[in-house]
């Protein structure tokens, strides 16, 4: 085994708590049953590594088997690092019957096309998602498998979620996408999470979203004990409402754990202060940003107990709307800027 | 001189006298007067009251379709001036309901549900197969300047916006029936998937999306040895929940080509992928 995956191997250990240790192992099936046993995760991590890479060099495991490894460890603790997420447009008519083998086929084919030395590695989870390792090099040297981009992306649909890419990459990876997709253009999702749960469940629509409708009036969940019968709600009509504006704005039940939401101002200052013309002319530059541990929950919260005065202002309800946590604001009035007029898919 | 032997007692008593005597006069007039006053307002209070309960009888028996002007328990006087009154309660409630009957037609049939104070409106696609009910999405649609999408909770696969684009624009009731019949497809699809999986075991989904455009399916041939064919049912047209082509695949080549598997082929492609696997297992084709 070269030291390049030497390295990866450690990495990969290194960052895992020792209980989860064995069960990627297992996952990996790589080592024998003899040779998990063997392993002792009392240990400290070094020689828990050191006895793997042993184990691996035994069996002559070399730098593919090892990055399978990273690639597993990745699509079962998806929330590390940074993800961004990009939006495919420009749907091209053929898009919606592009199929798995298709698509693998002409993204390799692209990457392989325009960079000499490049490793890619394609997986599809049982929830549909496709995961895309790549280890970049260039025309004169090796892939460097320390620093692998990962992609996923749902087939059909028109988002992408991209962690560790370098900026020089970055055309690429775009036009093979774009390419294999059939789509006319990719462009930023103003949207970056370090939970890829969280954004898939955004984007994607997996929580419960609610809407006005004929019979539905959400049955309001009383983490409360039920009231006294001597005792009436004077305002039981406004919490009603209240709970259900939060809950149409941002969700029912458990929220995608969403935890920044960032507001770039670009406006002019309009105040009665001291200042001179010139001054009133200048953008008044400033960042609002909200955190929180699960901020749509806690927006919710702020709707539904009155904190925060109904109807929710589109700036707020734009980030489940939308789909986006970055915003840029500018003198046009309030709301979003037109960058992000364009509703999404 | 007799008020002055008399002393200042007996004088005021006398004053008093006078000036009770002139209240009394006052007060009688005044009380008569306002015992007329009330009177007068109590007889009008009456026949206000008794209008207003006619008025709200009559409201009642329209809302209610029942016939009026039969049952007359008050006399000739009262009714005739009713008379006008019925008849332009009546047209009102007619040109009403005319012109939700024209906005029902606008919107196909659909139930739209009004929420932003006429800002925008909710729609909802029910879908279901094979007599049960399946999924409901939403859709939110804004009406500010034009007919937009503003929120749904249609899956990200689903191809809405090339729909959107085609005929949201200019006629809002294709528009919905597209999009109805599209999720009602789908719906079926992923249903028949659901039923291969959980009511014939033995075969084995190898490819499916969310989609549902493309179903690959491994079965078990009842031959001698058993020998796996593979299935491959590709959904080219997204409207319907039948497959457009469909590949049989084998080692051996002489079964995918008997007459057994081509009968099996055209079974699958005229019924449901759960119906023709049943079929094909009842029949011995498959295991």
């Amino acid at each position: 085994m070269d030291e390049q995956a030497r390295s990866v191997l450690n990495r990969v250990i290194r960052r895992i708590p020792n209980k989860n240790i064995k069960n990627l192992l297992s996952k990996w099936n790589c080592l024998s049953a003899d040779q998990l046993l063997a392993l002792d995760y009392t240990k400290p991590k070094r020689m828990i590594v050191e006895h793997i890479i042993d184990c691996c060099e035994n069996s002559s495991l070399n730098l593919k088997h090892i990055t399978n490894l990273e690639m597993i460890n990745h699509i079962d603790n998806p929330d590390q690092g940074t993800w961004y997420a990009c939006q495919l447009t420009d749907a091209q008519d053929d898009a919606v019957c592009v199929e798995l083998t298709q698509f693998k086929e002409q993204f390799k084919a692209h990457l392989h096309g325009v960079i000499r030395h490049i490793s890619i590695k394609m997986k599809k989870h049982e929830d549909d998602a496709i995961w895309i390792r790549i280890a970049w090099g260039d025309n004169f040297s090796k892939p460097n498998h320390l620093k692998p981009t990962y992609v996923v992306h749902h087939l059909h649909t028109s988002y992408v979620f991209i962690s560790n890419l370098m900026a020089k990459h970055k055309i690429f990876l775009c036009q093979a996408l774009v390419v294999a997709t059939r789509h006319g253009s990719i462009k930023d999702g103003h949207l970056s999470t370090r939970s890829l749960t969280a954004m898939r469940d955004l984007l994607l629509r997996r929580y419960q979203q609610v809407f006005p409708s004929v019979q539905a009036k959400i049955q309001q969940e009383r983490d409360s004990p039920p009231l006294h019968p001597c005792i009436g709600k004077e305002h039981g009509d406004h919490e009603e409402m209240r709970h259900q504006m939060a809950c149409e704005a941002f969700g029912h039940g458990p929220t995608p754990k969403l935890e920044t939401a960032v507001y770039k101002l670009e406006t002019r200052y309009r105040g009665n202060g001291n200042l001179t013309v010139s001054d009133r002319e200048e953008f008044f530059r400033g960042v609002v940003r909200f955190s929180s541990s699960s901020l749509l929950e806690s927006l919710r919260n702020c709707v539904s107990s009155g904190m925060a005065e109904g109807p929710v202002t589109p700036l707020l309800s734009a980030i489940t709307r939308r789909g986006r946590n970055s915003f840029v604001i500018t003198d046009k009035g309030p709301g979003v800027s037109s960058q992000a007029s364009a509703p999404r898919a | 001189m007799e008020t002055m032997d008399q002393g200042v007692l007996v004088h005021l008593m006398s004053l008093e006298r006078a000036g009770v005597g002139q209240q009394d006069q006052h007060q009688s007039e005044r009380i008569q007067m306002l015992k007329v006053r009330a009177a007068s307002l109590r007889a009008k209070r009456d026949q206000l009251k008794h209008q207003a309960s006619v008025i709200k009888i009559l409201k009642d028996k329209i809302g209610k379709n029942l016939p009026f002007g039969d049952e007359e328990e008050d006399g000739d006087d009262e009714t005739g001036g009713f008379a006008a009154l019925q008849q332009s309660l009546l047209t009102a409630w007619k040109m009403q309901l005319k012109d939700l009957q024209h906005a029902h037609h606008l919107i196909g049939g659909f139930d739209l549900v009004e929420c932003k104070e006429g800002k925008s409106v909710c729609v909802s696609f029910h879908t279901a197969y094979e007599g049960v009910y399946l999924d409901t999405y939403n859709m939110e649609l804004d009406l500010m300047r034009t007919v937009q999408i503003s929120r749904h909770n249609i899956p990200p696969s689903f191809p809405l916006e090339v729909l959107a684009k085609q005929s949201l624009e200019k006629d809002l009731k294709a528009f919905l029936q597209t999009v109805s019949q599209n999720l009602n497809a789908l719906a079926a699809r992923r249903q028949q998937v659901t039923l291969v999986k959980d009511l014939v075991g033995s075969v084995e989904v190898m490819e499916s999306n969310e989609l549902c455009n493309i179903l690959v399916l491994m079965c078990s041939a009842q031959s001698e040895p058993p020998r796996a064919v593979l299935c491959t049912l590709e959904y080219k047209d997204l409207t319907q929940s039948l497959p457009t082509h469909v590949s049989i695949e084998s080692e051996d080549k002489t079964l995918s080509g008997s007459p057994q598997w081509k009968k099996n082929q055209s079974l699958l492609l005229e019924s449901p992928a759960h119906t023709a696997l049943l079929t094909m297992k009842r029949m011995g084709s498959i295991a």
